[in-house]
């Protein structure tokens, strides 16, 4: 349990989806975040292609 | 012969010297006016402000970088400027005054053909009591106020580890703040460092912000296409503060700070004194404080510039509520009106309203977070200033302005939630149009290139930019072919 003040007008989130075991293992796994760090590669390319003019 | 006078050598101005240098012979001069000395990647800032990286790494002397280029660099901060040129010359001019320590002080009138508003923003700290280094917090906005921050961290985390429990709160200064952004980035980065020391179950950690909601950005929101689903950026964000046991303060204006206890009110009108022991709150920004005077010496700022001191261009200043807006408000050209040689690129232009919603408290307190003008939309701004001008140059002042609007350009924001090759962490995301457009997007933006993610690659993402930007700004070989 974290020390934060009671008495502050905290939002809940206790209802937001939490990761999965298999989603955490896939954001730290190398070959998996290779093959998106080169999607977000590409996806920044089609943005300077399409949207800078 | 002609003279292009560019104020500020930040992501926009310094972007916009290196390609009017590229494009235009040396018979044409280009000057830069900056009161700083060093340029300075600001993204990478939130890594010095948790002590992964020093000043050193995310800065560099421009001089040398100008004298190869053959660009000119006046350190000096301009003061005022004169469009319609003055009593003794019709050509434009603009006021400087040295921040060299060899020559602090002394002031100039720099005449141009073409001129460049790139200031950037003024970093309103007065705007909210106790607030800022001077007062009770912290700032991640300059590689110094970076430092700083870091140093009280480092003694925050010495705390924790004798026992004691430590409440940090990290986020928004004002109702009328920008740039959650780095506050998003800065409080899981600290969140990173609080588990890496061991110490992160005795500290409070707490986004305190304007945002009605999180997830918002100051650009509304966004709707990310996942897995076959439409799910907002409210949702994945918030799975990332539960994840990370981050608690959330929503739709908050901070009143005051006094040592150690932030007074803020919540959209119900509800006031509230929250005590800390660390505090990163960011400042609203305002524009860069220019007068501007008519030929005769009239004071015409007014009609420059709006009230917040940004520089008015061709955007569709007409008020209207928030039903109303639209992607064509923004500008295209970044051109001041009625003067053909200026132009203002990057927060130094004034944007003709929000993108999120604007709200009041109960008791009518604005709480609207600014539009957010980033790294990559800034850079773009500058660039296409510099296509026009060297146009104009080449082939004569009425040859048509190149364009680039927030309704049509892409961001992306990268923010990193922890450092590290191989365990570092971040939330990358991307969203094209900035500016919502509805009338051609269901979602308001193209679910295709608007996605959040979350994992490793967004932190070498980050790093990558980092190296990259460096790399263009001190305009090494092959610089220009990495896109702004
Ligand atoms: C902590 C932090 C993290 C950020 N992270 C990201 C990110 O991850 N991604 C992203 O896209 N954006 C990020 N941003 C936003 C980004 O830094 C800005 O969008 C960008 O710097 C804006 O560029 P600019 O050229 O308008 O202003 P700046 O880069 O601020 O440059 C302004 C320049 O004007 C100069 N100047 C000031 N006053 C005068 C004067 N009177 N006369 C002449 N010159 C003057 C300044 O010294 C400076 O050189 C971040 C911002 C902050 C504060």
């Amino acid at each position: 349990m974290n020390p934060e003040p009671t008495d502050q007008p905290l939002l809940d989130v206790s209802k937001a989806p939490l990761p999965t075991p298999k989603t955490l293992a896939q954001r730290q796994s190398l070959p998996f975040q290779f093959l998106r760090f080169l999607a977000f590669n590409v996806r920044i390319m089609r943005m300077v292609i399409r949207g800078h003019h | 012969m002609s003279d292009v006078v560019i104020l500020g050598a930040g992501i926009s101005g310094h972007t916009a010297a290196l390609h009017l240098r590229r494009l235009l012979d040396k018979r044409h001069n280009v000057t830069v006016v900056s009161p700083n000395s060093h340029w300075n990647w600001i993204p990478s800032n939130i890594w010095v402000g948790v002590g992964e990286m020093t000043t050193r790494d995310v800065t560099f002397p421009l001089a040398p970088v100008y004298q190869r280029q053959g660009i000119t660099f006046r350190q000096a901060k301009a003061t005022a400027i004169h469009p319609q040129g003055d009593s003794t010359d019709a050509r434009g001019a603009v006021d400087i005054e040295s921040t060299d320590p060899a020559t602090a002080g002394t002031t100039q009138r720099l005449r141009y053909d073409y001129l460049i508003n790139a200031t950037g923003p003024k970093l309103k700290f007065e705007a909210t009591a106790g607030l800022g280094p001077t007062g009770h917090t912290l700032s991640v906005c300059t590689a110094q106020h970076a430092t700083e921050a870091a140093e009280k961290l480092r003694e925050v985390i010495a705390v924790l580890k004798t026992g004691r429990p430590q409440t940090l709160v990290i986020g928004m200064g004002h109702g009328t703040c920008t740039c959650q952004g780095a506050a998003f980035e800065y409080v899981f980065n600290v969140d990173h460092e609080l588990r890496e020391a061991g110490v992160r179950e005795l500290a409070g950690v707490i986004y305190l912000t304007n945002e009605a909601a999180l997830g918002d950005f100051g650009v509304d929101g966004m709707v990310f296409d996942q897995q076959g689903f439409l799910t907002t950026s409210e949702l994945w964000t918030s799975s990332l503060f539960r994840e990370r046991e981050v608690q959330a303060i929503v739709g908050a204006h901070v009143e005051k700070v006094e040592a150690g206890l932030i007074h803020y009110e919540t959209l119900d009108g509800a006031h509230h004194a929250l005590p800390f022991d660390f505090a990163m709150l960011l400042p609203p920004f305002g524009g860069v404080p220019l007068t501007a005077y008519a030929a005769d010496g009239r004071d015409i700022s007014a009609e420059l510039f709006s009230p917040a001191g940004f520089m008015k261009v061709d955007a569709d200043y007409t008020p209207k509520p928030y039903e109303e807006w639209r992607g064509a408000d923004w500008p295209t050209t970044y051109q001041a009106p009625g003067y053909s040689n200026v132009f203002a690129v990057g927060i130094a232009f004034a944007p003709p309203h929000q993108i999120s919603r604007p709200r009041k408290t109960a008791n009518g307190t604005v709480v609207a977070p600014a539009p957010p003008r980033t790294g990559m939309p800034s850079g773009v701004m500058g660039k296409t200033a510099a296509l026009t001008i060297a146009d104009r140059i080449k082939n004569g002042a009425d040859a048509p302005a190149h364009t680039a609007s927030m309704a049509s350009m892409g961001a992306a924001c990268v923010a990193s939630a922890g450092a590290g090759l191989t365990n570092g962490s971040a939330a990358a995301m991307t969203m094209m149009p900035v500016v919502p457009d509805y009338s051609v997007f269901p979602t308001g933006r193209d679910t295709a290139t608007t996605r959040g993610e979350l994992g490793l690659h967004g932190h070498w993402v980050k790093l990558m930019l980092h190296y990259l930007f460096l790399y263009k700004a001190k305009a090494l070989p092959g610089w220009q072919l990495i896109p702004e």
